[in-house]
């Protein structure tokens, strides 16, 4: 039997354990102590040959040590592992301000996007979308809309002429004849699309650009029916109240005839450069549906009445971005078209 | 056009609002006022008159009457009581023809003898100043001074200069010319109305006065012209000698023929005043069709329809008494108005333009906002539309920039699709020549977009939705779009997850296929381009564009692209899905690689492995193609991974075997075509 002092047994693995630096060396401390080959095993194997009373004494004492060592040994090996973790999380640190990784995202153009919530907003209030061509004839473009031939009123579209007869449509309008030829009212239509002007383009003019035309016909619709509307309208796309005005304005499709104006977006109604410092902002024409327009359209007047307008879905568009050049949304210039 | 606050006043006793005040008012009930700006000791009003109210509103009268309706202040008619001269005919100073009569509807013209030419006073300078017309001397200014006033055009001849003392208004010979005050020579021919003496023309007529009876210094003798003229005819006139002036301006919008005798009288009025002189007796007036008022019958019933406001009648009926609208007769029962217009408003015509009179006096502003009640139809879907907007957010996650393009092409986009020129559909009256087409395709404006991105981006991709035109008359929706730096696989790609988005079956590519003429001449690069097709129709094309192109263009990457008719796509989409239930067996893959012929197609492959027809295959993919110097001279290794799966029990090692030699064993009973173990 190997003596052994006991007490200095476990005050030196108690020692080692504490200095135990890492896992490893924390696993050849236990190793030597409860090991197969360990100190203690070793104690507890030689303890056959002791007498009996002995024995049962020195058992007791060793398994004391050793449940002591044990626990010992999980606290520090806790204690080593939490440090590891920290450790490695230290390492892997990252920088979370260096920027992300954007997904390869595409765009839809600011006046898609328009246009959607345009159609959106009128769709919710009953009115059907529809289309119509971008080549037309003199008669849906003009005589029909009664703007008749060699009249300074058609000094107010200047067209661009086609070859083969044709003209590029200087406005929507022409749907609302081509739309009430079709279908008998109670109707509610709006026709957005592409439109040309045979004119210099420079910040606020383009050749090509987009409106949208909006056309109600029935039995008792009025002016105070359009500006209920018109106001709904402008408030849902803008997202916040605004004020709107009808003054007097001239389109020979409509009688009366008005243009919208709405309070100025910049200033509230105060005046800014935006505006030309009247506090508001011309918004579109409008007016009551003129007789002789159902009257081509096929419809006898007597009856019906309406309201119809036509808006520059540009004009929105940049008021709602804040986009100072209408010549932008035709650029393909990447860098305009991904901020939207 | 531009006004002054200092002549609007002298129609009023009363003093008018201030220059903003009066413009606010204006611009709620009339018309848009630009700007008001101080000139001298005058305000000038730049109004913007609506056409339709040329007729009375391009005067000061005519605006004074405005301010007088909109104020309450009573308005005052300029003077026009002249004393006649004794023993002075106007038959002795001049005689008048008109040859046309529907060119001309009133010629009325006045003589002045012995008057005094030279400058005027200062407050008649002044008051052509702020309206922007350059004094001359007493007389051009007195006839331009009323023509402001009343809006009638008039003109003073030196009645000494006319040859026979005769005018005559008559359209011109071809080969006439004339020479007109600010010494320009015009052309005339047989549509241009012109005043002649008995030799010359001495002014066109409604345009510009003629040199020949210029007013000089030595003038004594006037005659006063003071006509109307048909608007067609001298808009007509005036857009072919090209030469606009006030009183074409005038004419062109119509006006109260009326008004003729009224401005005459005006003038010779403030000659005599200013200038000296005796009037001659009388007056000549050629005024075959007399306008008189009309009388329109306003239902009030309607009006209040019409505007969703209930007007008291006492209020409808002092806003029309304002406006010089003179009820002569009512009706109870229809509750009708008959109303007489004054000849001046030319515009007044049907019974809106009389509620709509009434609604802009009363004050749109007073109308309050009403819904309609009508019944609730819900609207109808487009579905047109709905396809456009699911194929652009199908292209946005794709991850494409949607861009909007000009619907014109120049030469050298025209030049790019040489082979189709002879559709092209050209701009009579192009703004310049980069416009002087309209698109017939979407591709080459995208090219453009390129060139305009490129120096700052390799990453781009592209498309737009829009129209294109061929002859005669065709227009067409059509969908493209482009990358820059890909290849074709990636473009087809892209397609196929738009044609699957959009619920089309039974897509395919097919080789490219060149006319004649379009050989030689394509965008597309032949070799690596295909044609789109559903079923047996060709609905666009897809691939690279010609390297040709593209260098020419100073690109150095390649450029991918897809041209689609979505008119024809339309036609095969659909909303329908159905769920495949996922089997709940596990799937065992197992690979075959095949040497082939560099020119065999995966499609060719694949079909021999679909010609087994076995249903434990699910699916087959191709993962890999390799063409390398390892590999045997012109022979190309696809790699592809079969797919076994079970809807009822997990696979057997020796059930999948037995089809993957069924599938080998096919396969190489094609000569050349080698299985790889």
């Amino acid at each position: 039997m190997v003596k052994i002092d006991l007490k200095l047994l476990k005050k030196e693995a108690e020692k080692e354990i504490n200095s135990a630096c890492d896992l490893q060396s924390l696993n050849e401390v236990s190793n030597k102590y409860s090991g197969k080959k360990g100190k203690l095993t070793l104690v507890l194997k030689s303890l056959a040959a002791l007498p009996k009373v002995t024995r049962a004494k020195v058992g007791a004492e060793v398994n004391d040590i050793k449940r002591f060592l044990n626990s010992l040994f999980d606290l520090k090996a806790r204690e080593l592992k939490e440090k590891l973790e920290k450790e490695v999380e230290e390492k892997e640190w990252i920088d979370i301000s260096a920027p992300g990784k954007k997904p390869l995202a595409g765009h839809l153009h600011p006046l898609t996007q328009t246009k959607r919530k345009v159609n959106e907003i009128f769709q919710s209030m009953g009115f059907s979308v529809v289309e119509g061509p971008e080549m037309e004839n003199e008669w849906y473009n003009f005589d029909a809309l009664n703007i008749p031939k060699d009249h300074p009123a058609r000094d107010l579209w200047d067209t661009f002429y086609l070859e083969n007869g044709l003209l590029l449509r200087t406005h929507t309008s022409p749907n609302q004849v081509r739309y009430m030829e079709k279908n008998q009212p109670p109707l509610r239509i709006i026709v957005p699309g592409k439109v040309f002007r045979h004119e210099a383009t420079d910040a606020s003019h383009e050749s090509n650009f987009y409106q949208s035309e909006g056309l109600m016909v029935d039995k008792t619709v009025s002016v105070a029916n359009f500006k209920a509307i018109i106001g709904e309208f402008f408030q849902r796309f803008f997202g916040k109240t605004v004020k709107i005005r009808l003054i007097p304005s001239y389109f020979p499709f409509v009688e009366p005839g008005f243009q919208v104006d709405m309070t100025c977006l910049n200033c509230g109604g105060k005046g800014c450069p935006s505006c030309s410092y009247s506090g508001w902002l011309e918004m579109m024409g409008a007016g009551m549906v003129h007789p002789k327009v159902l009257k081509a359209s096929g419809l006898v007047p007597k009856g019906w009445q309406g309201f119809a307008f036509g808006m520059g879905l540009d004009r929105m568009m940049m008021m709602k971005y804040k986009v100072n050049d209408i010549r932008l949304s035709y650029s393909g210039d990447l860098r305009f078209l991904k901020q939207f | 056009m531009n006004f002054s606050y200092n002549f609007l006043q002298s129609f009023f006793l009363k003093k008018l609002p201030k220059p903003e005040k009066l413009a606010e008012l204006l611009i709620l009930h009339s018309f848009e006022v630009e700007e008001v700006k101080r000139v001298g000791d005058d305000f000038v009003l730049d109004i913007g008159v609506l056409p339709n109210r040329a007729a009375d509103c391009f005067s000061h009268m005519g605006i004074a009457k405005e301010c007088s309706v909109l104020t309450g202040f009573d308005f005052q008619l300029p003077k026009t009581q002249f004393k006649e001269g004794k023993g002075l005919k106007i038959g002795d100073f001049i005689s008048i023809e008109v040859k046309d009569k529907t060119a001309c509807l009133r010629y009325f013209a006045r003589a002045v003898s012995g008057v005094k030419i030279g400058p005027s006073p200062k407050w008649l300078k002044d008051r052509l100043n702020s309206c922007g017309l350059r004094p001359i001397n007493n007389i051009v200014d007195i006839t331009n001074y009323v023509m402001l006033e009343t809006g009638q055009p008039l003109h003073a001849f030196d009645g000494d200069k006319i040859e026979g003392k005769k005018i005559i208004v008559r359209f011109a010979r071809s080969k006439e010319k004339i020479v007109t005050l600010d010494e320009q020579k015009f052309d005339l021919d047989s549509d241009v109305l012109v005043i002649t003496d008995e030799k010359n023309p001495v002014a066109i007529a409604g345009i510009k006065g003629g040199k020949i009876p210029e007013i000089d210094a030595k003038t004594k003798n006037l005659i006063i012209e003071s006509a109307n003229f048909n608007p067609a005819i001298i808009r007509k006139a005036s857009r072919k000698l090209g030469l606009k002036t006030d009183a074409s301006l005038r004419f062109e919008h119509g006006f109260d023929p009326n008004m003729a005798s009224f401005a005459a009288d005006r003038v010779v009025l403030l000659i005599q005043k200013l200038a000296g002189g005796k009037i001659a007796k009388g007056s000549v007036d050629i005024y075959p069709d007399k306008v008189l008022p009309k009388t329109l019958r306003m239902d009030l019933n309607y009006l209040n329809s019409m505007l969703g406001k209930n007007i008291p009648e006492g209020v409808v009926k002092v806003i029309l008494r304002k406006l010089g609208f003179q009820i002569v007769k009512e009706e109870k029962k229809s509750r009708s108005l008959f109303v007489k217009v004054p000849t001046i408003r030319q515009d007044v015509t049907i019974q809106e333009d009389v509620i709509e009179e009434i609604g802009r006096v009363f004050g749109y502003d007073k109308i309050d906002p009403v819904f309609p009640l009508s019944s609730a139809v819900p609207p109808k879907n487009n579905l047109d539309i709905f396809w456009q907007e699911l194929t652009k957010d199908i292209m946005k996650e794709a991850g494409f920039c949607e861009v909007y393009n000009y619907s014109f092409f120049g030469q050298e986009e025209a030049e790019l699709l040489k082979s189709q020129k002879g559709q092209l559909i050209e701009v009579k009256n192009p703004l310049s020549s980069e416009q002087k087409y309209l698109r017939l395709s979407l591709l080459p404006n995208l090219l453009k977009d390129v060139e305009r991105n490129i120096n700052y981006t390799k990453n781009i991709r592209i498309f737009e939705l829009g129209k294109i035109f061929r002859k005669p008359k065709e227009e067409k929706l059509m969908l493209a779009g482009l990358m820059v730096a890909e290849s074709f696989y990636h473009v087809k790609g892209v397609v196929d997850h738009l044609l699957e988005g959009l619920g089309v079956v039974g897509a395919w590519y097919d080789e490219y296929k060149p006319t004649p003429e379009d050989s030689g001449a394509s965008m597309w690069y032949p070799k690596k381009c295909a044609e789109i097709k559903i079923g047996d129709q060709e609905i666009g094309f897809l691939g690279e564009i010609s390297p040709k192109i593209v260098s020419a263009l100073g690109f150095k990457e390649n450029i991918v692209s897809f041209d689609i008719d979505f008119e024809k796509l339309s036609r095969f989409v659909s909303e329908e899905k159905e769920y495949r239930p996922i089997s709940r067996f596990p799937a065992t893959i197992r690979d075959i690689a095949i040497l082939v012929p560099r020119t065999v197609k995966v499609d060719d492959v694949l079909n021999k492995i679909n010609e087994v027809k076995e249903e434990l295959v699910v699916d087959v993919d191709l993962f890999d193609t390799y063409e390398g110097e390892e590999l045997p001279k012109g022979k190309k290794n696809l790699a592809f991974h079969i797919i076994y799966q079970a809807k009822n029990r997990t696979l057997k090692s020796e059930e999948v075997d037995k089809t993957q030699n069924k599938i080998i064993k096919t396969l190489e009973e094609n000569p050349g075509w080698q299985i790889r173990k």
